[in-house]
This record gives C-alpha cells, structure tokens and sequence, in this order.
C-alpha cells in the first residue's frame, strides 16, 4: 500500500513536469529552438501568483485588492497576473532571440544565438526576483490549503489530484487544436518545413509568437499549480523542475507531445520512489542516470523520431 | 499584361542568381523558361513569390506593384507555386496537404476539394493516409491539386517533370494544356526543353542568371544552335 502511495505521488508531481516538458517539446519541434527562459517563465509565473496573494507587490497593491475583490476570488487574480507577466515575458522572448535572428540573419534555427540570448534572459529574470523578493522560499497562501480524499486507503492531496488532471486535460486540448483545426495544421506545416508552409500562403511571421503564447500560457499553469501543491516557491525553482522536465522530454523523444506527457509522468514516478527507496539526496542520480541510458541505447527517445526538428506531431 | 517583370536582380551574398532580367506573361499564356542547373529559374520563381528578396528590379502583377507584398499576400492574390521536389508535406494527410493548399482562402468549398478528387482519382483513394506513402506521380498531383486549390491566376511549376515515367510526363503535359485551356495562366520551368517548347507559346532561355535567348516557343525549338549550345541537345 505504501509503495502505490507513492506510485499515486509521483504520478500527481508528474503533471507539473508534463506542462514543462510540453513547453519544451513545442519549441523543439516547431521552432528547433531549445528555450532556456522556460525555468523563468516558470518561477514568474510562481512568483506573481505567491506576491499577489502574499503581499509581494506592497502593502498597497494589497488594499486595492482587499477593496475591490472578495476574499474567495483573490487567487483568480493571483493565477490572471501569473498567467499575463509569463505570456508577457515569452513574447519578448520571441521578439529578441527567435525574431532578431530571424530578420538579421534569415534563419533563427542554424545558430547557437538564441539558445544563448534565451540563457541570459533566464538568468536575468531570477536575478530581477532575487533584487526584488531576495532568494529565501516563501510560503504561498494558498487557497486549496491541504485538502486530501481518502480513496479505498489511498491518499490524494485535492490540489495534487486537480493539477494532474488539469495538465493532462490542458495537454489533450492543445493536441486537438493541433491535429484539427486550421491554425494547427498551420502549425504542423512550420514544425515540418517553414519554407514550404510560407510558400503555401501560411504568415510564419505572425503565426510564431502563437508559440510563445502558448509556452507562456502552460509554464504559468505550471508555475501556479507548483505553488499551490508544494505552498513554497523561489527564484530557483524553474531550475529545478525545468531540468527534470528536460529529463522527461527526452525520454519522451524530442518534439513529441505525448513522449513528453510519457516522460513527464515517468521522471515524476522516478523521482518519488527513489526518493522512497534511497532517500532524498541520490533523488538526481537515477533521473539522469536513466536518461542518459536511453540517449545510448535510443537517442530518439521512446516516442521521438530519428529527425530532429522536423514533423513531430 | 498578366506578370511583367523589369530589370529583376538576384543575390544570394556575392553570389548574383539573377541579372537585369526582364519578363512578360499575357493573360491565359504559357511561358517556359529553361536553362542549365544553377541558371536561376528557381531564384526567378521564388523571386515572383517572395520567397527571396531582390536586390533590384519591379515585379508587377496583375496591374499591382508587387514589391512589398508578403508571400500570402501574393498568394492570396492569385500567384501560386509547385516547387522543385514538390515539397509535399509528409507529416500530413494527403487531405491535409490540400487543405494547405487553400489555407490563405476563405472562399474554398468542398466541392473545390471534390473537384480536385475527381480530377486525381488516386489521390481520393489514399485521402486520409500519410503523404508519405505517395509515389512520385502521386506527388506530383497532390503539389498541383494543392496548388490549384489557392484559386491561383498564374500558377508556377518547377521542374514537374523531373523523375516522372514518359508516360506520366506525357500526363503532366496534357494537364497542363487542359488547366491553360480551362483559363490558367503558366510559367513552366523545366529541363525537359522539348516537352515545354511544345505547350508554351513563348520561351526564355537563361544561362548564369541572364536571359540569353527568347521568342516564341515554336522558333526556339527549330533553332538548332540553341539546342546544341544552351540545351544540351
Ligand atoms: N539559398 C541559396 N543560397 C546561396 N546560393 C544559392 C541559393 N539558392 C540558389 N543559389 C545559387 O544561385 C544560383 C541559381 O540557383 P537556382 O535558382 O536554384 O538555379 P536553377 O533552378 O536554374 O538550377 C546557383 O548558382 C545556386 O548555387
Ligand atoms: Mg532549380
């Protein structure tokens, strides 16, 4: 019972890692464009949502709110912030790593610029949080406290079991959107061939920053059900989850929605049983141990195709 | 005039694709321009797109300037292009190649799509499988169809018959001549310089990005100096 205890953990601390691994895997694999401001978007996102409803913004950004919004309803506010100052930041993102390229030099995708130009922001953000909020974890005030349903001796923590079934549902809605409507095919189109998708007509241009919108968008719903679940956040916790989400989209195979759901759900598992088994400090060692086992034995990942950056969807 | 080219220049870097070329189409003609790999007629036809910027010249289409003009733009307004290797996209259904196909449009029905089926029998047969299990033929049919279906006024063809059977070039060229009969405008590019000379009413020859010889197509196909010198005939 307590071994499925901890399958049941791993499986609800999965869900974060499969909304970052999906953001991951979305640039991948239609932009071929490893975004390292993912972690930020992430922290922001986290960040906003703990300072709305924890004071962070001053005491008298909290006397509008108190004012203007009933007490229930403050963490609407708190996750619309979150969700706005990461779409936010992945725009600019867009507009000064993939964009510059593009224009300067026709090409976003042939140069190690962006990968590092998306470094420095992603070090820049934490470090505009570290000036701002310092680098102690602060405790979230978060709404769905601590709540737990006891299923036939299995505990499920309500916001664990909710952010599961939210990513996964978030998830499955955007592969819908992908496989059948026409900005998805749209989409395809540019992840398989960009020059073939502009020559039929398709506004690659415009149709991008579409991209970013939608990394922001899962990094921020990310970001909010990571501090309602673990009610702790600071400017390092992108760090941490975005490095096994890595972990969980290769597994999965790169540039490919439901490996990084798979590899998301897996590194999740991982991660509580081994802390279960040896303890929390080798938690790193068997995450990475058995991604590196699968990038020698298949460098393609469970789910990925043997191209990379080209039609994965 | 339909397409009317001035003074088109080409540059990729120091390399000069095009130079100081100049082109006309007529309404409801067929043009070919032919020439030698690496004589520029894919540059010419990514040029009449937008694909590629030129470094100087005018483009007018259709009684517009061009110039500035996005590539959907230009495709919306009736300019459309089936590449060299035709380009299909092989992560996507055959249907949804040609919905590609009529992506920048709002006014395609689906009897437009029916009437692309029934044109290209094999196509319907295989509408709901992967792209990539067309043969070559089939490719080649799926780039036209998807081409036709962004109701284009001048559609331009690179190469299409480059590694078709005899008998599925002969296809080719006969659709070709129907589309031009039913009102479609074509700028042919092509190697296979006999083929093209029998449907085009004119003909440009390039060599290194210039226009060499031009005329029409019947007495550029009787000049026996061009086929040994520019054809390699
Ligand atoms: N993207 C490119 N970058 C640099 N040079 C190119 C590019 N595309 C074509 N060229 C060069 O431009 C010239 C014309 O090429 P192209 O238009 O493809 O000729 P063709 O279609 O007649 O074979 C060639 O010398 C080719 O090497
Ligand atoms: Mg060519």
């Amino acid at each position: 019972m307590l071994l499925l205890q901890q399958i049941v953990n791993g499986l609800m601390l999965g869900g974060v890692y499969v909304m970052v691994a999906v953001a991951f895997t979305l640039t991948i694999g239609m932009l071929n464009f490893l975004n390292f401001t993912i972690p930020a978007l992430f922290m922001l996102a986290a960040m906003f949502f703990w300072a709305t409803l924890g004071g962070g913004f001053g005491s008298g950004f909290t006397n509008l709110l108190n004012h203007w919004v009933p007490q229930s309803m403050h963490w609407v506010v708190a996750a619309g912030l979150a969700l706005l100052v990461a779409i936010l930041a992945s725009l600019l993102i867009e507009r000064f790593t993939y964009r510059y390229m593009k224009t300067r030099f026709g090409d976003a995708t042939e140069h190690a610029i962006p990968l590092v130009s998306s470094l420095g922001f992603l070090i820049m953000f934490e470090h505009l949080v570290i000036m701002t909020w310092g680098t102690d974890p602060l405790s979230v005030n978060s709404p769905f406290g601590t709540a737990t349903i006891k299923v036939g001796g299995l505990l499920f923590g309500v916001p664990q079991l909710l952010s599961l079934v939210f990513s996964i549902a978030i998830v499955w809605v955007l592969h819908i959107m992908l496989m059948h409507t026409k900005t998805g095919r749209a989409l395809r189109s540019i992840a398989e061939n960009p020059d073939t998708a502009l020559m039929l007509g398709v506004d690659v241009q415009r149709i991008v920053p579409l991209v970013y919108v939608v990394t922001g968008g899962l990094c921020a719903i990310a970001g909010i059900l990571f501090a309602i679940n673990y009610r702790t956040v600071g400017p390092y916790i992108g760090d941490q989850v975005a490095t096994v989400a890595i972990a969980g989209m290769v597994l999965g195979g790169l540039g490919n929605i439901w490996g990084a759901i798979v590899g998301g759900l897996i590194v999740g598992l991982l991660e509580v049983l081994s802390t279960y088994w040896f303890g929390a400090d080798i938690v790193k060692v068997p995450v990475w141990g058995l991604l590196l086992l699968v990038l020698i034995v298949r460098p393609s990942g469970l789910f990925g195709h043997a191209t990379i950056g080209k039609g994965k969807f | 005039m339909l397409l009317e080219i001035d003074s088109l220049d080409v540059r990729y870097g120091r390399n000069h694709a095009l130079q100081n070329l100049s082109l006309q189409i007529d309404h409801g003609e067929i043009v070919t321009v032919l020439g030698a790999n690496g004589a520029g007629k894919s540059s010419l036809l990514k040029a009449i797109l937008g694909m590629v910027k030129p470094a100087a010249g005018q483009i007018r289409f259709d009684g517009a300037d061009v110039d500035r003009w996005t590539v959907p733009k230009r495709v919306r307004n009736g300019l459309a292009l089936v590449p060299e290797g035709r380009q299909i996209l092989t992560s996507l259904t055959v249907h949804e190649n040609l919905l590609m196909g009529a992506y920048p449009r709002r006014d395609v029905r689906a009897a437009d799509i029916d009437a692309i089926y029934q044109r290209f029998s094999n196509l319907a047969a295989r509408r709901d499988m992967s792209a990539s299990v067309l043969s070559g033929g089939e490719q080649q049919m799926l780039a036209i169809g998807r081409a036709l279906l962004s109701k284009p006024v001048l559609m331009m063809l690179d190469e299409p018959s480059l590694g078709l059977s005899p008998l599925l070039v002969q296809e080719l060229f006969s659709l070709l001549q129907q589309l031009n009969t039913d009102g479609l405008s074509l700028l042919l590019v092509e190697q296979n310089t006999n083929m093209a000379l029998k449907v085009a009413s004119r003909g440009y020859i390039l060599e290194l990005g210039r226009v060499v010889l031009q005329g029409p197509a019947v007495a550029l196909a009787a000049d026996e100096q061009l086929q040994s010198a520019y054809l390699g005939e």
